[in-house]
Formats: structure tokens, C-alpha cells, sequence
């Protein structure tokens, strides 16, 4: 998930766009359009409301970038618009919670034990919809995204004991929500 | 009925313990909780290529926007041409300090043909000068909101015999609250400015920039 | 308030407080970050306390008792803007700032349900706490603003009132008067007509 940076750092960006060079933008559109990608499309539920709010949060990001505190560090400020942007996203009715765009296992791993695996991962992943966003987020920055609970304390702005405590609820929760959909 | 996973589970789960450092009556749910992490879909995300086109071309509005804004705005040419001293500038000096808050746009001069020139307006940020007469003074500078309330970030610089100290910055929009420093040491509102209680016990000035039309408050 | 306080003190501490702040009052105040994240509360107002705390060298039980009033006064706020459908940061942060100037809970819900399209909440909210930290007096910052709203002037007219009622008090007006004066003014372009005079805009068509 993480690439090697190339070109200018963040900060001499910001600045270029701070002192009118609106086309530079692009290049952070560039770099980290698809960095929270998949945290969006979990978080949300479908690829196609992720991209949105992608869209949304980059825009606004612009139209905020005085206000970024740390202009190397771009990508967490970011991350929190698009969190915030996440967040404000109402819940979907889980009933009819979309799972459009989440893709299937490709053709050739066509085995039962894969099938069950895809079924299950569906499962998962309506499951994860129904859980509260504070629980979905730290699911997902831990067990998609691979981050430990001291990272994802630093970029949220919270304590690890505090994610602990959702985390474990949330196991709980997607417990009790696969067995009721067998 | 279901019931929560064991405490030592979870651990599990989160990394911090292996599966056979389970005792054998957990192992089963133990099983069950790994299949259930296994499950996930990991793979990468990637958005529509025209992602970048659509955000581009709602960022350049914006900015157009804002330039039309800031060079067509007949309120602001008055304020900006205006040779008096803005209204809430105080004839009186106290013992302390007289402050006054002028708002200057980006640019070298205050000349309205430099400005009518001048091109996109950085997003959301307007240069506010602050002026503090302290005559006794040895240093002065300005903790606010703006930068954290570091006292030594932003010294003012003394422009007059008189004892005259002034330093311009860009604030984004927004409600600001500072206060000048004294010597390192003596907290000063600015009488001129409105102010607010801080929690102290002492007062904030407060100075509030605007998206319409760069105002200063 | 604190989300299981007796845990305050274990993990991380929000980075904003990192290198400034003594690890007791961060961790205190990263607990209540917490809690406004939870809420959809603005932090920066919080972590903007703290760090003015220490500048000034208060001791860390003020520090914690200013924070906290600060999280009351957003809580308070957002719960208030929220019913008249007014979200978003800006708002809640200018509606904070409006408390700490004196306005209460009630105030700000009359400007946020004055304020449309072309004068936003925020910089209502904004307006309103500049006039009441010049001293002017709840009702009429509140009659000031909401008139000159309703008035239909642009929005640049809401924005330059503070600095008109300095100007009046500078001429030797008192507040209070100073902000009833441009008040009449401003229910005088109200236009006349079935909806009565100076009730401002309201629904023709009332059953």
C-alpha cells in the first residue's frame, strides 16, 4: 500500500498551490487518490460511494489547504477529511446495504473451499456494514489495512486502550452477526 | 444465542498471542476466529482514471471563484483604497498599547493597480496586519491560535522611534484568539479589539477573517 | 464525560499535544478528543485550549477545566445547531466562540434558524460573537444580526457590522445603543407588505 514517494515532498506542493499555482494540485490528486481507497470502500460499502467521497474530500481539501497544520504530512490530513466525510456518510438500511464493486474470487480459483471463502467474505463484509463506524474504522485500519492499534491511536487522535475496547465489541458483534446469517 | 468471544480470543485476534498458546477448550473458537479474519477480501482498490479530471475541474472553479471575488469586490476596493485609519483605530494611548488591525492583501504594495493584478488568491487565507505601540518594550510578539500559542514563533518587529511594533500574516477563515507578549513575559490584549474571556482568568483578543470577501472582524 | 477514564494514561497521546503538553494533561485531553470524535465535534478548538494553557504557564487542573468547558460549550452547540439543520465545523466552532463571548445556546439557535443560503451560520455565528465580545449586550447582538439577515442586504453588510458599531463607539455610543441604532436601520429596508411591518421574511401564503 505504500509507495515510494516521487518528486517534491508534500510541503513544496502545498506551498506552490498556496501561491496560486492551482494546477499543481493534480499531483497530490495523483499521489493519494487511491492511498485510502480501500479504507473508503470498506468503511462505506461500495466502491462507488467510496470514489465520491474520495472526490469530495480532495475537493475540500483544497479548499482548506491553509488550514493544513503540517504540510509534509499531507496524507494524514487528508485521511482525516476523508474520515470525516466517511463518518458523515449516513448509515445504510442494512437490508439493502449494496455490495457493488466488492469483486469475486477470480474464475480460476473456482474450488469449493474458495467458493465458502467468497461466501463468507460477503458475509464479512455485510457484517462489517453493520457495525457502529467508530467499530468499522479500527477493523478495518487493523485487519485490512495492516496498521497497529498505536498507528491507528496517532492518525485518529484517540488512545489505544479507547480502540481496544471498540475492537473487542466488534469481534462480538461480527460474531453474533455471521452466526444469524447462517 | 450467541456469546462473545473469550478475553484470550481476542488477544488472538489482535495479534498479541499465538493460537497454541491457547489452552485446548479454546481452540475450536480460537479456529473460528481466525476464519473469520481469513475471510476478508485484502485487495487494493483502485478508483475510475477519471477521478483526477473531476476533482481538477472542481478545484480550478473554486479558484476562479475566488479571484473574481477578490478583484471585483467593490466593498473591498473601498476598504483597500481608504487612506484613513479603519474605524476602530483608539485616538487614546493607554500606558500600555494602542493596536490597530488593517487588513492588507497579498502583494508587494497597496497599490490598487498591483492588486488588480495580482492572480489566484491562495485559498482561504488573508494577510491581517497587527500593530502594537510600546514604547518600553525590548521584544514583542504575537500567540494565538494561528500558531499554536508559542509565544516565540512570531516576533513583531519595531518600525518606529516612537515605538511603533508590526508584523503581517496570513490567517486562514475563521474566528482567531491571540494576544501580544511582552518582553517574554506580560500578556497583553489589545483594548482596541473585541475580546473574550481565555478560562484564566486573562482576556483573548479575537480577530475573525471571513470567506466573504476576505473580511477582517 | 471521559470515555473510561480510569485507562486515561495508557496508549498514545493525540501528535497535536506531542512535545508541548505534560503527559498527565494529554492523556486527559486525548480521552476527551475521544469523546468528540465520537460526538462529530471539531477537535482543534480543544487541542487550541491546551496548548494556550501551557503558553501561559496555568497549572494543569485550570488547564483541564478551561478544555473541558470548551467541550461542554461544542456539545452544547452542535446539539443546538443540529435542529435547525445547520452541520459542519465551521458552524459549531463559530457558535463555540459565540458562547465563550456570552452568547447562550438559545441565541445561537434563533441566528443559525435566521441564516440561509447567502448569509451562512457560521458567519452569523461569527458576526454575533464579534459584537457580543465588543460588549454588546445578548438581545440586541441577536435583533442586530437576525435584521440585518432578514433585511436581504448582502452578506458583506453582516460581516462589516462590528466594525460599524465600533465606529458608533468610538463616537461615544454605548453598545447597546450603538447596535439597537443599526438595527432600526436595517428593519427599515424590511419591505412592507401581507407579511406585516419589521416581522421579516416570512411564508406569504401563512394558512
Amino acid at each position: 500500500m505504500e509507495r515510494t514517494a516521487v518528486g517534491p515532498p508534500d510541503g513544496v506542493i502545498v506551498q506552490a498551490v498556496l501561491s496560486g499555482d492551482v494546477e499543481q494540485y493534480a499531483v497530490l490528486v495523483r499521489r493519494y487518490q487511491d492511498r485510502y481507497a480501500r479504507y473508503a470502500t470498506r468503511m462505506l460499502g461500495s466502491v462507488d460511494a467510496a470514489e465520491d467521497a474520495v472526490q469530495d474530500a480532495l475537493v475540500r481539501a483544497y479548499d482548506q489547504l491553509a488550514r493544513c497544520r503540517d504540510p509534509d504530512n499531507f496524507a494524514g490530513w487528508f485521511f482525516l477529511i476523508l474520515r470525516n466525510r466517511c463518518f458523515a456518510e449516513r448509515r445504510r438500511d442494512q437490508r439493502f446495504a449494496a455490495l457493488d464493486g466488492v469483486p469475486d474470487v477470480p474464475a480460476e480459483e473456482n474450488t469449493e473451499a474458495s467458493l465458502e471463502r467468497a461466501e463468507r467474505g460477503k458475509g464479512i463484509e455485510r457484517a462489517l456494514q453493520d457495525l457502529t463506524p467508530e467499530q468499522r474504522e479500527v477493523f478495518v485500519l487493523k485487519h485490512m489495512e495492516e496498521l497497529s492499534y498505536e498507528e491507528i491511536a496517532g492518525r485518529v487522535g484517540t488512545t489505544v486502550a479507547a480502540l481496544k475496547m471498540r475492537m473487542h465489541r466488534a469481534y462480538d458483534r461480527l460474531r453474533e452477526l455471521l452466526e444469524e446469517m447462517r | 444465542m450467541s456469546r462473545e468471544f473469550h478475553p484470550l480470543v481476542k488477544q488472538l485476534l489482535d495479534g498479541e498471542r499465538t493460537l497454541y498458546s491457547l489452552p485446548p477448550e479454546l481452540q475450536a473458537e480460537a479456529q473460528e476466529a481466525v476464519r473469520l479474519l481469513g475471510a476478508m477480501d485484502r485487495r487494493d482498490v483502485t478508483f475510475s482514471s477519471g477521478l483526477e479530471a473531476r476533482v481538477m475541474q472542481e478545484v480550478r472553479q473554486h479558484s476562479t471563484a475566488r479571484r473574481v471575488r477578490a478583484n471585483t469586490d467593490p466593498v473591498l476596493w473601498r476598504w483597500l483604497t481608504a487612506p484613513s485609519v479603519p474605524p476602530w483605530v483608539v485616538g487614546a494611548v493607554s500606558a500600555a498599547s494602542v493596536i490597530a488591525l488593517i487588513l492588507v492583501r497579498p502583494g508587494p504594495t497597496n497599490d490598487p493597480e498591483a492588486i488588480a493584478q495580482a492572480t489566484a488568491v491562495a485559498p482561504e487565507s488573508v494577510f491581517v496586519k497587527f500593530i502594537l505601540f510600546a514604547p518600553a518594550a525590548k521584544q514583542v510578539t504575537l500567540a494565538g491560535t494561528f500558531n499554536r500559542w508559542e509565544p516565540g514563533t512570531t516576533p513583531l518587529v519595531r518600525v518606529s522611534d516612537e515605538g511603533v511594533w508590526t508584523v503581517t500574516l496570513g490567517l486562514p477563515v475563521g474566528q482567531h484568539q491571540y494576544a501580544f507578549v511582552v518582553d517574554g513575559q506580560r500578556w497583553v490584549v489589545d483594548p482596541a479589539a473585541p475580546t473574550v474571556d481565555d478560562g484564566f482568568g486573562r482576556k483573548n483578543s479575537v480577530v475573525s477573517v471571513s470567506l466573504e470577501q476576505g473580511r477582517v472582524m | 464525560m471521559l470515555l473510561a477514564p480510569h485507562l486515561a494514561g495508557q496508549g498514545r497521546a493525540d501528535a497535536r499535544l506531542a512535545g508541548r503538553v505534560p503527559a498527565s494533561l494529554a492523556a486527559a485531553v486525548t480521552a476527551l478528543l475521544d469523546s468528540a470524535a465520537l460526538r462529530g465535534l471539531p477537535g482543534a478548538p480543544l487541542v487550541d485550549k491546551t496548548l494556550e494553557g501551557v503558553a501561559k504557564g496555568a497549572p494543569t487542573d485550570r488547564i483541564l477545566v478551561a478544555v473541558r468547558t470548551v467541550f461542554h460549550q461544542l456539545d452544547a452547540v452542535a446539539t443546538v445547531l443540529a435542529e435547525t439543520g445547520n452541520t459542519g465545523a465551521d458552524a459549531v466552532e463559530a457558535g463555540s466562540f459565540a458562547m465563550s463571548a456570552g452568547l447562550a445556546t438559545s441565541d445561537i439557535g434563533e441566528i443559525a434558524r435566521t441564516a440561509d443560503r447567502a448569509h451562512p451560520a457560521a458567519t452569523a455565528l461569527l458576526v454575533a460573537g464579534t459584537l457580543a465580545a465588543l460588549g454588546v449586550p445578548r438581545a440586541e447582538t441577536v435583533a442586530l444580526v437576525r435584521a440585518t439577515i432578514r433585511s436581504g442586504r448582502p452578506v458583506g453588510d453582516l460581516v462589516s457590522l462590528p466594525g460599524q458599531v465600533q465606529a458608533a463607539m468610538a463616537g461615544g455610543s454605548p453598545p447597546a445603543a450603538a447596535a439597537a441604532g443599526l438595527a432600526r436601520a436595517a428593519e427599515a429596508h424590511l419591505a412592507p407588505g401581507p407579511r406585516g411591518k419589521g416581522r421579516g421574511q416570512g411564508n406569504p401564503h401563512k394558512p
